[in-house]
């Protein structure tokens, strides 16, 4: 027999078959347990810790985001009551000097008023004493002149009717 | 005009070491036998510092028989000898060495039911596992205590690697198995890659042998990936074969026999793709090698010599290319293995409504 061709390049050992055949089970089976397993555990692991963390960080991300909305809404919110509580406070103070204003044209005018009446009174009453006065020495004079005892009381009377028609007149 | 020169030198340089070769007259025994380098063998080929013979376990006849080299059995065994010497009366020597490797039993030279030897292919498919396991059980031991799975990926070796097991899990394994099921085939998958991986390169070390040029390791390889397609198979696939749907009755008798033979060519062909790439590869460089050796013989030994740079720096490609192709077949294999189980696990009622 020729060793050459002892063994052709596509004879099939069947006892190589069997051994291959238990052999790579066997491997299959130990590195599935012992090196595939516990790698692609690991692996998903990572991926599911990066994928966690990158979606904390999205919803971080979107927290924040919304707090910024929100505080620059609450400051703009802020701005409007203070523009608004401003405005209130300015009016009011308007209001205020308006009224104040107001009153003391009032009362200015009141005392003008009272200054004027109390004038007025015055003014009577120092023409009332005025003409007393005059009715007094319009009687004197005329008594001095008649020398002549005429009831008193009967010449004031006439004398008062002459100064009233005189206010009359005037 | 420069390597004319270089030819000149190599001439002469051959007058004084051919002369001298030829003067020895053993040219018969310095033929290097191509298809042996190939094929597997009982023994461990490390020349020119020798031969480790392997262990012989053959069964026959309801009992075991374990000798511990081919040897050993020649000259101990009572039950078993090489062919080649079966029927030789110098039998009883007790030095005899192994001549075919073939056993046969002494008495009849009929062969025994069952060679269990360890062959040089085995060895090198066991040291692939070995390898597999010295690399993957650490760095499974590694992403365990956290690195890797807590942090990033630490290392040259676990980054390599991990490349590698994404790239089957991801691109290979999901792409054609689908989301549902491609983890439970994802520690198949790696496994068959990883092997034939390291098998392939092994046959690109020196005194390597890569197995997966041995078409029993293939056909193993091969018969793994049809199991697991016909064991996991979905109704779907069995319909499909037997009974393919939305076509007229008589097609569905015409198309059985043909659905039947592709799923034997499938396994079939992904034995003889890997087996053939990676024996191609080296019988090819010994045959490119071997051009040297041919042409001293057409045109004289000043020729070979001369031209002996070309067929160096085309094996070095040739290498080269083994080493890519190392890669590309269990990428292939991989991938048309994910393929097929994910073509016989898929539920495509609804895709194949024609």
């Amino acid at each position: 027999m020729n060793p050459v061709l002892a063994q052709g390049l596509l004879d099939v050992d069947f006892g190589l078959v069997i051994w291959v055949a238990i052999t790579f089970a066997l491997f299959m089976f130990l590195l599935t347990k012992f090196a595939w397993k516990p790698i692609l555990k690991a692996l998903d692991d990572r991926e599911k810790a990066i994928k966690d963390s990158l979606e904390d960080a999205e919803k971080a991300k979107s927290e924040a985001e919304q707090i910024s909305t929100e505080n620059e809404k609450a400051l703009k919110e802020i701005e409007a009551i203070s523009h608004k509580i401003r405005k209130e406070a300015q009016e009011e103070a308007d209001k205020i000097r308006a009224d104040r204003l107001e009153k003391a044209k009032a009362d200015s005018e009141l005392l003008l008023e009272q200054t004027r009446i109390a004038i007025e009174q015055e003014k009577k009453q120092a023409m009332s004493e005025l003409r007393e006065e005059v009715s007094r020495l319009a009687v004197e004079a005329a008594s001095r002149i008649l020398n002549e005892e005429i009831d008193e009381k009967r010449a004031k009377s006439i004398v008062d009717r002459f100064i009233k028609d005189i206010n009359g007149v005037r | 005009m420069k390597f004319f020169l270089i030819g000149i030198l190599y001439t002469l340089l051959l007058l004084t070491g051919f002369v001298n070769e030829s003067k020895a007259g053993e040219a018969e025994e310095n033929r290097v036998d191509l298809i042996g380098k190939v094929v597997d063998h009982y023994y461990l080929d490390f020349k020119p510092a020798g031969t480790i013979e392997l262990p012989r376990i053959i069964y026959d006849r309801g009992s075991f028989h374990f000798y511990a080299s081919t040897t050993r059995l020649i000259n101990k065994s009572e039950h078993f000898t090489d062919a080649h010497y079966f029927g030789s009366t110098d039998m009883q020597e007790g030095n005899l060495k192994p001549s075919s490797y073939i056993i046969v039993r002494t008495e009849d030279g009929t062969a025994p039911q069952l060679d269990l030897s360890i062959t040089s292919h085995l060895v090198f498919f066991w040291l692939a596992g070995a390898l597999v396991f010295i690399i993957f059980i650490p760095l499974s031991r590694k992403y365990q205590a956290g690195t890797g799975s807590e942090t990033e990926p630490k290392g040259a070796l676990q980054n390599m690697f991990e490349v590698l097991v994404l790239f089957i899990r991801d691109e290979i394994a999901l792409q054609n198995i689908g989301p549902k099921k491609y983890l439970f085939f994802t520690p198949y998958l790696l496994t068959v890659f990883f092997f034939i991986l390291f098998m392939n390169f092994f046959g690109l070390m020196p005194w390597g042998v890569s197995s997966t040029a041995d078409i029993s390791v293939t056909a193993v390889l091969a018969l793994f990936t049809f199991l697991a397609t016909q064991i996991f198979a979905s109704k779907d696939h069995w319909k499909h074969i037997f009974w393919f749907p939305g076509v007229p009755v008589p097609i569905k008798f015409m198309l059985m026999p043909v659905e039947l033979m592709g799923l034997l060519t499938k396994p079939f062909a992904l034995c003889i793709r890997l087996f053939a790439n990676m024996a191609s590869g080296k019988i090819l460089i010994f045959s490119i090698l071997g051009t040297i050796f041919i042409f001293s013989d057409l045109f004289g030994p000043g020729v070979a010599y001369g031209t002996s740079w070309i067929w160096v720096l085309l094996t070095l490609f040739v290498y080269l290319i083994k080493a890519l192709v190392s890669f590309i077949q269990a990428y292939v294999f991989t991938i048309l293995s994910a393929l097929f189980i994910g073509l016989a696990v898929a539920d495509h009622s609804e895709e194949h409504a024609h």
